[in-house]
């Protein structure tokens, strides 16, 4: 059914009618003390960053250094493309699981039934605007007019993201839109690869010069296409159709129910799920190997079977070098090397968290935990070797961490592999463990631990090479020595600790 | 020789050894299994000489997967004696290089195809019972070999778990209700499988509420009693 059917005499105040009486029959809405409290809190959270939030804008008057435009841009463009393609991958117009059941098949208005999940998408384009417009003025500087600069960012910032949210919403109603989106993404990642590489120098120095005028006027236009895409999303909710919304509805509602509920790693398994379930496949031999090792070929054979996702982690290896262009200190180099290389190695443990989290068909194979452990411990050492040393080479190439880092990246693999499996075969987090309550507030250890878990293997096997970022420049030798240790002794610990 | 008879000789001399060594493949005494308080399995007694197909059958809550579940060491009893090869069963990987158990759906491994799995269940063992494409033929799987287990039916994934526990060599299958989602034809091919399974020397252990399924089998109730 097209929400374009609507029933005769089906208005705006049915959709009213109905959500009264639905909240009626629910809990109980906040009473008049809870508002306060609510209120009270708000105010008290803008007097606690009205101070700095105003020492960071004062801090942006003045000319940016020319030297970071580039690689600052270049990130500004990376986040915008991050936010069109999330914004496509939750939907974005969706319903709670009640709502996409009940009242999306029946004859009320499409357009204000879906009304309030606009406002919300709106909401928060326009919030990530604000920040994306922070980011800009940041990036480019502020020679003269503080306020009136910063509110021109603003605008351009909110419309850039209110635009590419309406355009994923105009995507998801019909599919010639679906390229527009496509093609902003791939428009924004190229001018991104273009901007890091310096050739937008002049332009960016045109743009962080520009008068006031120029802003204004540039301001006005991204405002006025902004709407008029907005207007066009907004008619066109009436279009998108009713399997779209369901299927965007009840992933959120997994997505929602294993956020908050007791298993965050239930999304890994929902994204996996979804993703092989929409592909054709063509099944190939297996090849003959030890048991152990023909068991973790599936992590190759599934690493293998997507090459754009693994060709992407090793274009991202170079995001610690922009960092470094953007003015990033070396210790936070060393982290987004390592939290990068982390991240790679933990999608490509995918086996052992399933078998972690359901034994069953681990049982039927009969293979050896440890053994397996083992040979599953390979691939994540080599992806997040391989990638550790690509950013580490990138940073020494321009100049961010001069000299023989690299070398660190091969050593720190193997804590990395062990911390990624066991990432992969932590439980659920334990909602019954004691809340601490501190003077900064309430601290949930269960999530906290659940948080930590496998992240402290990595602190631990990396321990050499987070000493050598925070002392002062001198020769590596003593802590590649001390990481290529305790990398294997990680490794081999973990292993070893797990019973056959 | 041929290689079939080859193999029925291999299989006959396992049976002979395996009689020889166990007199009994499983046995239970004085079980009590009580979860939250409320008794499950009581005072339960069951002897299961190799070769054998069991059948537990009984209503809905009467214990037959808790049953299953102590013989495969994943619910410890509160008293008496389970002893699976003559020794308690453990939850490690010698215990089910032994004995194939088949309880809910298991989580496939995500990028394979159905045909891969059971690639990769012939790859682990040594010496698998069937070839691959003889598997997908016998459990009618050759049309959708390609597919991700996620994409099957109830059914053709049902299939597809039990083509998986029966491919594999094993001494023991413990099965729980494997008549879950089968059409009525492939249940009584269903039956022959396993008739020909025991007829090798593998001892067959299962809870379902199918008749005709128990009625080629050994019936009991989980109390112990012959049904």
């Amino acid at each position: 059914m097209s929400g374009a059917d609507v029933a005769p005499g089906v208005d705006t105040r049915s959709v009213r009618v109905v959500r009264a009486y639905l909240r009626s029959r629910g809990p109980a809405r906040g009473g008049l003390l809870d508002r306060y409290v609510a209120g009270f809190g708000l105010a008290m959270l803008a007097a606690v960053l009205g101070h700095p939030l105003t020492t960071v804008l004062q801090g942006l008057a003045g000319a940016a250094d020319p030297a970071r435009v580039s690689a600052g841009a270049a990130l500004l463009a990376l986040a915008l493309a991050g936010f069109l393609a999330a914004a496509r991958a939750a939907g974005p117009v969706m319903l709670s699981a009640a709502d996409a059941s009940w009242l999306l098949p029946s004859p009320l208005n499409r357009r204000h039934l879906l009304g309030r999940t606009a406002r919300v998408l709106f909401t928060v384009a326009v919030a990530a605007g604000l920040l994306l417009g922070l980011g800009l003025i940041a990036v480019l500087g502020v020679p003269d007019q503080l306020v009136w600069r910063l509110l021109g960012a603003m605008v351009l910032g909110v419309s850039a993201t209110a635009g590419g949210m309406a355009l994923a919403v105009l995507g998801q109603a019909s599919q010639p839109w679906q390229v527009w989106v496509t093609s902003a993404t791939v428009a924004l990642l190229v001018a991104a690869v273009v901007t890091v590489t310096g050739q937008l120098r002049t332009v960016l120095a045109v743009a962080a010069s520009a008068p006031l005028s120029a802003v204004a006027v540039a301001a006005a236009v991204a405002a006025a296409s902004s709407a008029l895409l907005v207007r066009h999303a907004w008619a066109s909710l009436d279009r998108i159709p009713t399997r779209t919304l369901v299927t965007a509805s009840t992933r959120a509602g997994h997505v929602a129910n294993a956020a908050v509920g007791l298993d965050p790693d239930a999304l890994t398994w929902i994204a996996e799920d979804n993703h092989w379930r929409a592909r054709k496949l063509s099944s190939r031999r297996w090849p003959a190997l030890p048991a152990p090792l023909a068991l973790a070929w599936h992590d190759w054979r599934r690493v293998g079977r997507r090459p754009g996702r693994l060709g992407t982690m090793f274009a991202m290896s170079a995001l610690p070098a922009v960092l470094a262009q953007a003015g990033g200190a070396p210790v936070t180099l060393g982290a987004a090397v390592l939290a990068g290389s982390l991240a790679v190695a933990a999608v490509s443990v995918s086996g052992a968290r399933r078998d972690s989290d359901n034994p069953a068909l681990s049982r039927l194979l009969g293979v050896d935990r440890r053994q397996a452990l083992a040979a599953r411990a390979v691939l994540p050492m080599l992806l997040s070797g391989a990638w550790a040393t690509l950013g580490l080479a990138a940073l020494s190439a321009t100049g961010g961490l001069p000299g023989a880092w690299w070398l660190f990246g091969l050593l720190t693999a193997p804590a990395l592999a062990a911390a990624a499996l066991r990432m992969a075969r932590r439980g659920p987090v334990d909602h019954s463990m004691p809340i601490i309550d501190t003077p900064g507030g309430a601290i949930p250890t269960g999530p906290l631990r659940w948080a930590l878990t496998g992240v402290d293997l990595a602190v631990l096997g990396c321990l050499p090479a987070v000493a050598a970022l925070l002392s002062p420049p001198g020769p590596l030798g003593g802590f590649l020595a001390a990481q290529a240790a305790a990398g294997a002794l990680v490794l081999v610990g973990y292993v070893v600790r797990n019973r056959g | 020789m041929a290689p079939t008879e080859n193999r029925r000789d291999r299989l006959c001399d396992r049976l002979a050894r395996l009689e020889s060594v166990y007199d009994s493949i499983i046995s239970v005494h004085d079980l009590t299994v009580e979860l939250g308080g409320n008794p499950v399995l009581r005072d339960m007694e069951l002897t299961v000489s190799p070769g054998e197909i069991v059948a537990v059958v009984g209503p809905n809550g009467s214990g037959k997967s808790t049953l299953l579940r102590c013989l495969a060491g994943l619910q410890p009893a509160t008293s008496g004696e389970v002893r699976v090869f003559g020794e308690p069963p453990a939850d490690d990987a010698a215990f089910w290089r032994r004995v194939a158990m088949l309880g809910d759906e298991p989580a496939w491994y995500p990028g394979l195809t159905a045909r891969e799995h059971l690639e990769l269940m012939g790859a682990v063992h040594a010496e698998a019972r069937m070839e691959v494409e003889g598997a997908l033929e016998v459990f009618a799987l050759v049309e959708r070999a390609d597919a991700p287990p996620l994409n099957l039916s109830t059914g053709q994934r049902q299939r597809l778990s039990l083509a998986s526990a029966l491919l594999r060599p094993s001494t023991l299958l413990l099965l729980d209700e494997p008549e879950r989602g089968l059409d009525a034809g492939f249940r009584a091919r269903l039956a022959d499988l396993l008739e020909e399974y025991a007829g090798e020397g593998g001892t067959v252990v299962m809870a379902t509420h199918d008749h005709d399924l128990a009625g080629r089998a050994r019936q009991i109730s989980p109390s112990g009693v012959d049904a």
